[in-house]
């Protein structure tokens, strides 16, 4: 296992951090936490 | 979302550009209706509100940004709303149907106030935009904000202005009452469109540096000082390329850029940000309103010695039928000629015109280059001098 990547907040941002981080780097562990009932919305 | 609440995007599906199980199949761990309470730096762990202790060699803040609510008595009411988030969209479009929404007020006269007009109204709601000073849209000049109340006129809307709010109270007509200094006012809906803050709550409890606008200082690469933290989004600061300062911007592409790098650079990669022009646009009816770069204030305040002209030219060439007026205003620097920011208003036309000025912005061009620049002529886009050359040209003569 890779390093533990821990994102706080998924909207536009945190959302493309996982995305783009996934894309490269397969081994990383990526926990993405978002206080509401949903994530990556279009503004 | 305005365009979600206005019915224009109907299905709640389109505005979400990624569910869970979707991230949940690329192995991304998604946590949703879970806080992050607390970021315990010695241990390198983030502790949630399900109790659990995530460790963490590399954290990422993308923690957006914080409504303002006006702070009066009342303001927490049912049918009372702000509108930042997708959660507040579906409240609000399920008060909608809930409710016989009659009326509404929006409180506040920045682009989503504007927006958010157009949206209740194309439902066939009563809409009051309610606002503290006299003109919307503060980033426009006045003469620009004119035609964005005319156009609210128009199309029905009731523009208020000089309105201080005192409490929110139930309705006898409708179901809540809002008291100004004008007096009551019901509606069935209240929409707090008053700005935003950046959310860097637990970037200062972290005792990260915040700067000036209040959103987390990050270098180019979206690293904050702290080694393996990273700050993203409308939470976090972006070069302006035009003043040289680092801002706070809160749009989601920039949000989107910004999260991209950031990954790019925790997946094994090189990039930087090369930072933003602000630029902006938004529709209010049959409206196009955008600008870029800096206003005249901002260039003073940032140490340039700003000039500026404001002309009316045509969307279009100005024999092709369907042609509208369109209002370009231009800031350059009298110290160096160089462009610094640009508006315009118009029916058609404006968006393409700010896109236009703000790869001049982005490429630091001068006057004298905006003035003679190679646009796509014909007679159904622009005439054969667009009115880029002309207010160019314009203020060139000025400076």
């Amino acid at each position: 296992m890779g390093k533990h990547v821990v994102i706080i907040g998924a909207g536009a941002g945190g959302a493309s951090v996982a995305a783009e981080a996934r894309r490269r780097d397969p081994s990383l562990s990526i926990v993405l936490i978002e206080q509401r009932g949903q994530v990556s919305v279009a503004a | 979302m305005p365009y979600y609440i206005g019915d224009v995007i109907r299905e709640e599906k389109r505005l979400i550009a990624r569910t869970p199980e979707k991230f949940r199949e690329t192995g991304v761990d998604v946590r949703i209706d879970t806080r992050a309470e607390e970021v315990d730096e010695a241990a390198r762990e983030v502790r949630l509100s399900d109790g659990t202790r995530l460790p963490y060699d590399i954290l990422v803040l993308g923690t957006g940004t914080t409504p303002l609510m006006p702070g009066i008595p009342g303001e927490a009411r049912e049918g009372v709303f702000a509108l930042r988030q997708y959660t507040d969209a579906l409240r609000i479009k399920a008060w909608l149907k809930q409710v016989p929404c009659r009326k509404a007020i929006i409180v506040g006269a920045g682009f989503i106030g504007m927006e958010m007009s157009e949206a209740l109204r194309g439902r066939g709601i009563e809409t009051v935009v309610h606002h503290r000073g006299t003109l919307p849209v503060s980033r426009w000049d006045p003469e620009f904000s004119k035609v964005v109340v005319e156009e609210l006129q128009k199309k029905g809307v009731v523009f208020v202005t000089g309105s201080e709010l005192k409490t929110v109270e139930e309705g006898i007509e409708h179901k809540l009452r809002l008291v100004t200094n004008h007096g009551p006012d019901e509606a069935d809906l209240i929409l707090m469109a008053v700005g935003v803050r950046p959310n860097a709550a637990l970037g200062k409890q972290m005792g990260l540096p915040l700067g000036k606008s209040g959103a987390i200082r990050v270098n180019f690469s979206q690293q904050t000082e702290r080694e393996g933290v990273y700050a993203v989004g409308d939470c976090a600061e972006s070069f302006h390329r035009v003043s040289r300062r680092w801002v706070n911007i809160p749009l989601g592409d920039i949000a989107n850029k910004q999260g991209r790098i950031a990954g790019a650079n925790i997946g094994g990669g090189a990039m930087t940000f090369p930072g933003i022009v602000g630029a902006q646009s938004f529709k209010v009816f049959d409206l196009e309103v955008a600008a870029t770069g800096l206003g005249e204030q901002e260039a003073e305040e940032a140490g340039f010695h700003p000039a500026s002209t404001l002309v009316w030219g045509n969307a279009i060439a100005g024999s092709m039928p369907g042609n509208s007026p369109l209002g370009l205003k231009l800031i350059a620097d009298r110290a160096t000629g160089k462009l610094l920011g640009a508006q315009a208003v118009g029916k058609a036309g404006a968006v393409s015109r700010i896109n236009t000025l703000s790869v001049a912005l982005w490429a630091g061009l001068s006057l004298d280059d905006a003035g003679w620049l190679d646009l796509a002529y014909a007679p159904p886009f622009s005439g054969s001098w667009d009115p880029i050359h002309t207010a160019a040209q314009t203020l060139k003569r000025k400076l």
